[in-house]
């Protein structure tokens, strides 16, 4: 996949999102560099997911812009949007995500399919994904048949597959006690790394937003705080 | 229990426009099954009271064999009828399910969390009763154009009675309390609602062998009547139940199988979903398929039915007989047809409200694929695949199975009688078509589950 160097991978310029009277964004900037790791924290209501999504592409903000790579989302129908989102995006939420009739392989094969890959390549790179991350030998397994800290690893698998250029995840270990967040999160962290993505990670704790870079605080709607921190490594 | 019982309204009012639709897709398949059942129960009745009070020769010699028959279609149709409104309360309750996890963890009490559910169900099924009882009436005037026994039926003598029609106002709420209640258990229990989803074991091949036996003893059943006469006729359609019990017990497992069989020659996404999910639950997939099934079966047996008539015409019979036997003959694909006919219906609306249970299950599923990128397009195909690949089969399968099964009798002559073929390919169609129309009854609910689901909210 070819990314484009100069300048931020990921650029939003002055995001206003409203839903009816509450405005959940007032105006927000903030670029992601290739291969950063970013924390986007805040309390309950402050706007964090809205960000999320509106970077994403899941939500159409009411005002201002953003671009991937250069090339501006807003442009986009919700068919295009979609399409990056499959291409150039990975996600992992923070559960559920995972379809609960397929085994953990198909689970993360099943995104490369999407793009079109034969299955057979598709399963093959599967595997040595699962591999990669602790899980060989439980491919067949189905998400109910995965603890939480497992099932989370198929979902960053199945995020990286497809090579994106950014992974965005929505409180990733939200479903998880602490000891297997971190572990989850040290997962994601490396391997987005390895991968060469950007990663965005929205949280309200502080203990997952150590694993990033950087870290930004929003309230009511806007960035307050932007610091930047050597991430926790690996123990 | 008083306040929470006052929130029983309030859970109904509180679902937004999917909460309507699925709503009004629970009180009509209660409709649909209470006017349909009150049309066969008339049906029986008018043949019962025609049977002990004959008008004439011929309904004194054929009046009994009619109620065997009436027996037969209330026999074929009792489980796809009672499935439907299980399936349909399920579906009520479903939509309900989060709110009342939600109160569950707020402190209300299990019994209160059921006196809930008993409240909603039960409205819905009583509103679906009424209106059913009201098809049922509508419905007279068309049934009393269809001719039996040579005159058609008056409406007096299809009218059930007030104390049936009260019983049903009374029968069909219970029954979807029953079923609302079963399938709630899980939020009693749980109420974190965490579903833990396994991989099923595989269905036994025991049932493959009780169902083929039970095949084989039907044979044996209709050589043996055979040699008594063309009037055993109705003995052999009365063993269809038989042949319907094996179809059910082989028609999951079959399903099972094919899926397996799909899930390895799988090429696309939604090829691979699809069989998937038969995989999953070839039940869940059987209680909307397995109403065609026996649509297929009784039409397959259709299929040699208008041997009967020009075989026993050239036996050298009187003329008054050929006219007894041509009217019992014609009588007797009506009346499969009328079966068949509501088979259809049950089996369209068993696939309709199936599928919108499904979204309604899956919504949190089913939104996170598509933010992250997986087309909407791609669900729809995963959807319709989903019922169409095992329909065709089971259609197609049990239609075969009931020539097969008939052949002692006819030979392969029921495969070559060209208006029995166009019969059988005509009933198909039609069912799989009406049954595919409903399924996209599903598609704006997935819509506004799209379009409401947050991923969490913040």
């Amino acid at each position: 996949m070819s990314h484009t160097t100069s300048g931020p991978r990921l650029s939003a310029r002055g995001l206003v999102k409203q839903f009816g009277a509450t405005t959940a964004l007032a105006g927000v900037d903030l670029d992601v560099a290739a291969g950063e790791s970013v924390a986007v924290m805040g309390p309950s209501g402050s706007g964090k997911s809205t960000l999320l999504h509106c970077l994403a592409g899941i939500l159409v903000p009411d005002a201002g812009t953003v671009a991937l790579s250069g090339r501006g989302l807003h442009d986009l129908d919700e068919r295009e949007r979609s399409l990056v989102r499959r291409r150039q995006y990975g996600f992992v939420f923070q559960f559920g995500q995972l379809l609960a009739e397929l085994p953990a392989i198909e689970n993360v094969a099943l995104a490369p399919m999407l793009l079109g890959t034969p299955r057979r390549e598709a399963t093959e790179l599967a595997g040595r994904w699962l591999a990669s991350l602790g899980l060989a030998g439980m491919e067949g397994r189905r998400p109910g048949e995965l603890s939480g800290g497992q099932a989370q690893r198929v979902a960053v698998a199945r995020a990286l597959i497809t090579g994106p250029e950014v992974v965005f995840a929505d409180e990733p270990t939200g479903a998880l006690d602490q000891a297997t967040g971190q572990d989850v999160m040290r997962v994601l962290t490396e391997t987005t790394r390895l991968a060469g993505a950007s990663l965005v990670v929205v949280t309200h704790d502080a203990g997952v937003a150590a694993w990033c870079g950087r870290r930004v605080e929003v309230r009511d709607g806007r960035v307050v705080a932007d610091e930047r921190r050597a991430p926790e490594v690996a123990r | 229990m008083s306040a929470v019982l006052a929130l029983a309204p309030r859970l109904r009012r509180a679902g937004g426009r999917d909460g309507r639709l699925t709503t009004a897709l629970a009180v009509a398949a209660f409709a649909v099954m209470t006017a349909l059942t009150l049309s066969v129960v008339g049906g029986l009745l008018g043949f019962s009271a025609r049977a002990a009070d004959p008008a004439g020769a011929f309904q004194r010699e054929y009046g009994d064999s009619y109620v065997v028959l009436a027996w037969t279609a209330v026999v074929l149709l009792v489980v796809p009828l009672l499935t439907l409104g299980g399936s349909a309360a399920r579906l009520g309750v479903a939509r309900r399910d989060a709110r009342l996890a939600t109160l569950r963890l707020l402190g209300v009490t299990p019994r209160e969390v059921v006196a809930l559910t008993v409240v909603g169900t039960a409205w819905q099924g009583l509103v679906g009763a009424v209106a059913g009882v009201a098809g049922y009436v509508a419905l007279l005037p068309v049934w009393t154009r269809v001719p039996f026994q040579g005159s058609t039926f008056s409406a007096g003598e299809l009218w059930v009675g007030w104390p049936v029609l009260a019983a049903a106002c009374v029968a069909v709420p219970v029954l979807a309390v029953v079923s609302g209640v079963v399938s709630l258990r899980r939020v009693v229990v749980s109420p974190l609602g965490v579903a833990r989803r396994q991989t099923p074991p595989a269905m036994r091949a025991v049932r493959a062998v009780v169902a083929l036996v039970a095949m084989g003893l039907f044979m044996v059943v209709l050589l043996v009547l055979g040699q008594l006469g063309a009037f055993a006729v109705a003995f052999a359609i009365g063993s269809l139940a038989l042949g319907f019990g094996a179809l059910n017990l082989i028609g999951p497992w079959a399903l099972g199988l094919v899926g397996r069989l799909r899930v390895r020659r799988a090429r696309t996404p939604a090829q691979l979903l699809a069989a998937r999910r038969l995989v999953d639950d070839p039940r869940a997939t059987w209680r909307v398929v397995g109403g065609l099934g026996l649509a297929g079966f009784v039409a397959g047996a259709l299929a040699v039915v208008p041997l009967l008539a020009s075989a026993s015409a050239g036996e050298g019979a009187s003329a008054a007989e050929v006219a007894e036997t041509a009217t019992f003959t014609g009588d007797l694909m009506r009346g499969a047809l009328l079966t068949l006919g509501i088979t259809f219906l049950v089996a369209a609306a068993a696939a309709g409200i199936t599928q919108a249970a499904t979204v309604l299950d899956r919504r949190r599923e089913y939104a996170l694929q598509v933010l992250a990128g997986t087309p909407v397009a791609l669900l729809d195909s995963v959807r319709r695949r989903e019922v169409l690949v095992p329909m065709l089969l089971v259609a197609v399968g049990s239609a075969a199975t009931a020539v097969v099964m008939m052949s002692p009798v006819f030979g392969i002559a029921g495969l070559t009688d060209p208006s029995g073929l166009l019969l059988l390919v005509g009933c198909l169609t039609a069912g799989c078509l009406l049954v595919l129309a409903a399924t996209e009854t599903s598609r704006p609910l997935l819509r506004s589950v799209l379009a409401e689901t947050q991923v969490r909210p913040d």
